[in-house]
């Protein structure tokens, strides 16, 4: 079962040299060409592709493939015509065309067909040929550049190369070259030690085998010497599309979407596979090309789901490639939440070059779409606040049930409270707020209002939090938040007089850990000591809270204020020695980073902090 | 005294010194080296009249305690192109404004 037959050339170029004062007649190159049926015959015919030079230098025969040389080559042949020839060798570039039926006068000149034409390389030199007793064993046994030859897979076997160089041989008869091969047992190529041909001697299967190497050892046998060399011989064989798809195990897939509906999901996976290959160049052939078709008219399916195909080459048990096709299912549009469906979406799978019998494949997608509903099951949130926090400190995150599995699904978060609350708890109530997280359906709360945070007579703070859906209003859910202010107010220590805005200001541990900055939980910037000698992103920094600055992450909060974090947030040139991070902020520094507003700096520090080491301890315990 | 009119501009120079980039002590893990090149020498002649009023106050003690810098600098007005390096890790980093083109008393 294959594609339409037609002769080719195994192999994609041939090259010879020629000398001055070489007789006419001299056998340059044998051609061969594979033919697809016994009772066919191959013609050939000749094309030189430069105009010079102007008279025909080479015959082809056109029944035997034979290029020889048409008369005798003298200097004039190889008298420059102005300055297109210079230099000792010239490359004239012959096509050899072959063809199922005899060559009329200008059928040798249409337009080329692939693998129907060959490209022939002559080597002029502008000497006369080295004497048969000056060459060297290897220039007479095999060419310079040795083109691999290729089979295609299920043809007819037949000759394919001419081992012989053929000028020396025909040009040196005092020596004696024979040439054999060494091949594996069962192999299917046979040489003919009196021609010096190599023929295949049964149609090959690339799902078998995809190179063959054979070693071809040549004797060159003078009066003097016997010399023995070896070189091998790669045989490629061409693939066709023989054969089908198949499916390892299961033809159905379940799907269920559920909380990720966003356009573009992945929802399921499916192989097929073919012992074919899938060749990606040139972009406008057929080889084993494969069609999808969605079996269904439905149009609701055909607009929500879409199947994207991509495949490549891996070798199978056999080390032999052949070809994996991948088919994803994936939303092509995002799905309302009450959305509630079972469908199963039919997919055929089409190897369209394949011309036997099953050349499709049908694949199945079992498809459940659930509804989601937004709740918070059995949760009521508690957390508490120092009443000494900083501005923008974050005090926690709320979440509805999965809200982080939530693709698709924008949640929107509100803090309600009594309405008919006097003005006092109304202002107690302002102290907190909320924001909307950027990654997921999530939301943080923070300190908005810290003097609301400091009245004594501001106590527990009882909230109820409604989610709800942006898209759906009537989708909502609530719940109890319970904030307990801790700790005791104090009003700002004369030591603290002198605090930046911004615990990033600060260089020094002693001067960082004494002061307050907008994001501090507890009222006192963190220092974070790095260790290392070089850039690192474990800089040693003032910062807020290290759990959130710098973490290399500018959340919502942090964005609220460049002077919260602007370790993450940053987004002009950093000085000093640094990596910087990919949308913001520091990736890593040296030293110490420190910044002033938006601008921030990274360097060795002056005064080293004393770290008391291992040995440090030994001392004073010892003391 | 040596600096005249015409040597004030001779005093602050650019000059260079072949250094690798560790030298730099910005914290690079990296074999390549560098031409740095800087400001140097001396800005004691007044540029201005601002520089003269300014030294003059200065040397008649008008302005008290106060430190004001009554000379120039030299200073670089201008910065060489962007040096690129691989470092150790294989990390490409580039280093802006950080050797001088062009020097003057500022």
């Amino acid at each position: 079962p294959t594609a339409t037959f037609a002769l080719y050339f195994p192999q994609k170029k041939y090259s010879e040299n020629v000398f001055v004062g070489q007789p006419a007649g001299t056998p340059i190159l044998q051609l061969h060409v594979m033919l697809d049926n016994e009772s066919e015959t191959a013609h050939f015919c000749l094309r030189q592709l430069t105009e010079y030079p102007k008279i025909k230098l080479f015959h082809l025969d056109e029944r035997t493939g034979l290029l020889s040389l048409n008369r005798t080559l003298d200097w004039s042949d190889f008298a420059p015509p102005s300055n297109s020839w210079t230099g000792p060798v010239k490359k004239l570039p012959l096509l050899a065309r072959a063809s199922q039926k005899p060559f009329r006068d200008k059928s040798c000149h249409g337009q080329t067909v692939h693998g129907q034409d060959v490209s022939i390389y002559i080597n002029f030199y502008n000497t006369t040929a080295p004497s048969c007793s000056q060459q060297m064993p290897k220039q007479l046994c095999f060419p310079e550049h040795d083109s691999s030859p290729h089979i295609k897979e299920n043809r007819l076997p037949g000759v394919f190369r001419q081992l012989r160089r053929l000028p020396p041989h025909y040009l040196c008869p005092n020596l004696t070259i024979t040439y054999s091969i060494e091949t594996e047992e069962s192999s299917p190529f046979v040489f003919n030690e009196s021609s010096s041909e190599v023929a295949v001697s049964r149609p090959l299967d690339r799902e078998e085998r995809e190179v063959y190497e054979l070693l071809v050892q040549c004797t060159v046998r003078t009066e003097l010497m016997l010399t023995r060399l070896s070189q091998p011989l790669l045989v490629n064989v061409y693939d066709e599309d023989d054969s089908a798809p198949f499916l390892n195990g299961t033809d159905t897939v379940e799907v269920v979407v559920e909380f990720n509906r966003k356009e573009g999901a992945v929802l399921g996976k499916m192989l097929v596979y073919d012992k074919d290959t899938t060749p990606i160049y040139p972009k406008d052939q057929s080889h084993n090309k494969y069609v999808g078709t969605m079996m269904t008219n439905d149009p609701w399916i055909k607009e929500t789901f879409k199947i994207e195909h991509i495949f490549k080459e891996e070798k199978f048990g056999n080390q032999v490639r052949g070809t994996v096709h991948e088919y994803s299912l994936i939303l092509n549009k995002t799905l309302s939440m009450e959305e509630k469906r079972s469908l199963q979406l039919d997919y055929l799978v089409n190897d369209t070059e394949f011309h036997g019998p099953e050349g499709t494949v049908m694949l199945h997608f079992n498809i459940t779409v659930l509804p989601v509903y937004i709740s918070f099951t059995n949760v009521s949130f508690l957390f508490t606040v120092d009443r000494k926090a900083a501005p923008y400190t974050q005090i926690g995150t709320v979440c509805v049930d999965n809200c982080k599995k939530f693709q698709g699904i924008e949640v929107t978060y509100k803090l309600n409270i009594d309405r008919n609350a006097s003005l006092l708890v109304k202002t107690c109530y302002a102290a907190v707020a909320i924001e909307q997280s950027r990654e997921d359906s999530s939301a943080i709360l923070y300190v908005n209002r810290t003097d609301s945070l400091r009245n004594k007579d501001c106590q527990d703070l009882q909230y109820i939090v409604v989610a709800q859906e942006r898209q759906n209003k009537q989708t909502q859910a609530k719940t109890q938040l319970t904030i307990t202010l801790v700790g005791t107010a104090t009003g700002k220590r004369n030591l603290e007089k002198d605090c930046p805005l911004s615990c990033a200001e600060r260089r020094q541990r002693a001067e960082c850990e004494t002061c307050s900055g907008l994001g501090s939980p507890t009222g006192r910037c963190q220092w974070r000591q790095g260790n290392s000698k070089w850039i690192s992103t474990n800089y040693s920094t003032c910062s807020p809270s290290l759990k959130t600055c710098p973490d290399g992450h500018c959340d919502v909060i942090e964005v609220k204020d460049k002077a919260i974090c602007p370790q993450d947030c940053t987004t002009q040139r950093i000085i000093g020695g640094h990596e910087q991070g990919l949308m913001s902020g520091i990736k890593a520094g040296y030293g110490t980073c420190y910044c002033y507003s938006e601008n921030c700096f990274c360097e060795k520090s002056d005064i080293e902090e004393v770290m008391c080491d291992d040995v440090c301890k030994t001392v004073i315990a010892t003391a | 005294k040596k600096s005249g009119g015409r040597s004030r501009s001779r005093g602050c120079v650019l000059k260079e010194i072949h250094l690798n980039v560790t030298d730099l002590d910005l914290g690079y893990h990296t074999k390549e080296e560098l031409i740095f090149r800087y400001c140097s020498g001396s800005c004691n002649a007044p540029e201005t009249t601002y520089d003269l009023i300014l030294k003059n106050l200065t040397k008649n003690k008008k302005l008290g305690k106060e430190r004001v810098k009554p000379q120039a600098c030299c200073r670089p007005t201008a910065f060489d192109d962007n040096l690129s390096f691989l470092d150790d890790s294989l990390v490409y980093h580039t280093l802006t404004k950080h050797s001088a083109k062009k020097c003057g008393c500022v």
